[in-house]
């Protein structure tokens, strides 16, 4: 699913965020990503959702070539990439229905099939009866299960979470972190950036942790 | 698929239509200098075409004017005007008296009392020339001017077709310049649209930065805002539509008064249907393209972090 073979980025100004990285992480499989703060976990997401691209180094993602992938082509690539973040990226105006509903409307889907898969998405969750709130008016650790609802209701083979439990309590974040073994468990590749320990520590999945932009601890698929 | 493709279109404009009633005021505002902007070239516009179609009715009667001297006879002045009669190029001639020519002067100028104090009026008799229709090409007339200057009674010879052309040239060369100031004021109109839209593209970046992140391509994102440049532009060219007819009915009392101390039924036009659905169309067309432009610029700049 995604494949990183001495892999480097190098910000303008010469900063290294990333260097020489080598990883493999197979469809179905879920890992976290860990380290201290600035060791590269969000650059490695971004250059997974293409928000960066790599300075040196093959990856593929998906079996799309990240060097390679024209500009225009990149909407299209992200729509099979589920991404959730710490602070939710919630739109504020729209209801919670209308936030999960969106990478629908983008992706065009039939519009008779829209109700159906965000009342979907929405059961995932559990937040069936909220669907007629608006965002500000739920619990953190609501608000992050819409993010969750919205990541998911396209069906993307891939979820991306970046600190997704950063801003939750204890109880919360194991709610969160079942969610996401749930969807291990039905097939979906997962990875989880974190510092969290008690999240990995619980999950006993693979580690990946980077040290200064360098992989300092890989502890393989299978883990 | 055709369906499902005009269907998503009519959702997007109404959604933008939406958008607009949510910031009513800022959306009336753009409206308004749109109006304003366009009204002002619209405006001259029918004002010109109007003073066309007087001018086009004078053209038709182009005629030639004979003062005669103050010694002349009225039997002499008569005599004279037997003999251009039979000219072929003259189709008839009008005869003012001395006396017709100073009560009409008295009638039209308001110097009635006045001119009652001259001891002896000061207005010469005068001939109108009718040229025949066959013969009122400007080489004619200017060879039947030459002849009838040449009579000893005529003091002045004067062709009143000069003027009218003068007029006309006069207004070919406002026409040029609405023209001009037209497109001055349409890149006025792309730029008022642009701003507002760059506003909106700013406001809205947050939204903008997820709809990328899940895969939204910038056609779908640019959609909603080209939208709202179209209706904005739509709604500004209706808005000028009516400013220049609100302007044409606080006016057509004065010119109607003003045509019948002429003489005239003149009554002024509005914008033709053509001219009006020319104008309509330009303002969404402007209203789109200063959108296009703006959110093509910025949307770029907008990328997820």
């Amino acid at each position: 699913m995604i494949r990183f073979t001495h892999v480097a980025k190098r910000y303008p100004g010469g900063f290294d965020a990333l260097r020489n990285i080598n990883l493999n992480i197979a469809a179905g499989e879920m890992a976290f990503i860990t380290g201290h703060s600035g060791a590269g976990k969000s650059t490695l997401l971004k250059l997974i959702t293409l928000i960066e691209r790599p300075t040196r180094g093959e990856a593929f993602v998906n079996g799309k070539n990240l060097t390679k992938l024209p500009r225009r082509r990149i909407p299209y690539f992200r729509r099979d990439i589920g991404v959730v973040f710490q602070d939710y990226k919630l739109l504020q105006d729209r209801t919670v229905y209308d936030n999960v509903a969106l990478p629908l409307i983008v992706t065009g889907a039939d519009d008779r099939e829209i109700p159906r898969r965000v009342r979907a998405a929405l059961e995932m969750v559990g937040l069936l009866d909220k669907e007629r709130m608006y965002p500000i008016t739920l619990s953190g650790g609501e608000q992050q299960r819409v993010g969750i609802a919205r990541a998911l209701v396209n069906k993307p083979p891939l979820l991306l979470a970046d600190e997704p439990t950063g801003n939750l309590d204890a109880r919360l974040a194991d709610e969160i972190l079942d969610l996401f073994l749930g969807f291990h468990h039905h097939g979906v590749t997962v990875l989880i950036a974190t510092h969290d320990g008690h999240l990995i520590d619980r999950a006993r999945k693979r580690v990946i942790e980077l040290s200064h932009g360098e992989l300092a601890r890989d502890t393989g698929a299978g883990a | 698929m055709i369906k499902k493709y005009f269907l998503r279109h009519a959702q997007t404009f109404f959604f933008s239509l939406g958008q607009l009633t949510r910031t009513p005021v800022a959306a009336l505002l753009t409206v308004a200098v749109i109006g304003i902007t366009l009204a002002l070239p619209a405006g001259f516009y029918v004002a010109i075409e109007n003073m066309q179609r007087v001018a086009r009715g004078w053209e038709d009667n182009g005629q030639i004017s004979l003062f005669l001297k103050q010694d002349v006879s009225p039997a002499a002045a008569a005599k004279l005007a037997d003999k251009i009669r039979r000219l072929p190029a003259v189709s008839w001639v009008d005869y003012v008296s001395r006396e017709a020519a100073l009560a009409e002067f008295k009638r039209l100028s308001g110097f009635g009392e006045a001119l009652d104090a001259l001891e002896r009026n000061p207005l010469p008799a005068v001939l109108v020339v009718h040229p025949a229709a066959a013969h009122a090409d400007p080489d004619s007339l200017q060879a039947l001017l030459k002849e009838l200057r040449r009579q000893s009674e005529v003091d002045i010879a004067q062709l009143d077709l000069d003027w009218v052309r003068r007029l006309h040239a006069m207004l070919g060369l406002a026409r040029e310049s609405v023209l001009i100031l037209a497109g001055g004021l349409a890149i006025a109109v792309l730029l008022i649209v642009g701003n507002t839209i760059r506003l909106a593209v700013l406001n809205r970046r947050d939204e903008i930065e997820i709809i990328k992140l899940i895969g939204g391509t910038n056609a779908f994102i640019r959609r909603p805002f080209l939208y709202t440049g179209l209706l904005q532009g739509l709604l500004g060219a209706i808005l000028a539509w009516l400013l220049v007819s609100l302007a044409l009915l606080l006016l057509a009392n004065p010119i109607g008064q003003l045509a019948s101390l002429y003489g005239s039924q003149f009554e002024v036009q509005n914008l033709g249907f053509q001219s009006t659905l020319a104008l309509i169309g330009m303002g969404g067309l402007l209203g789109w393209l200063g959108s296009r432009l703006a959110v093509g610029r910025h949307l770029r700049s907008i990328e997820p972090r």
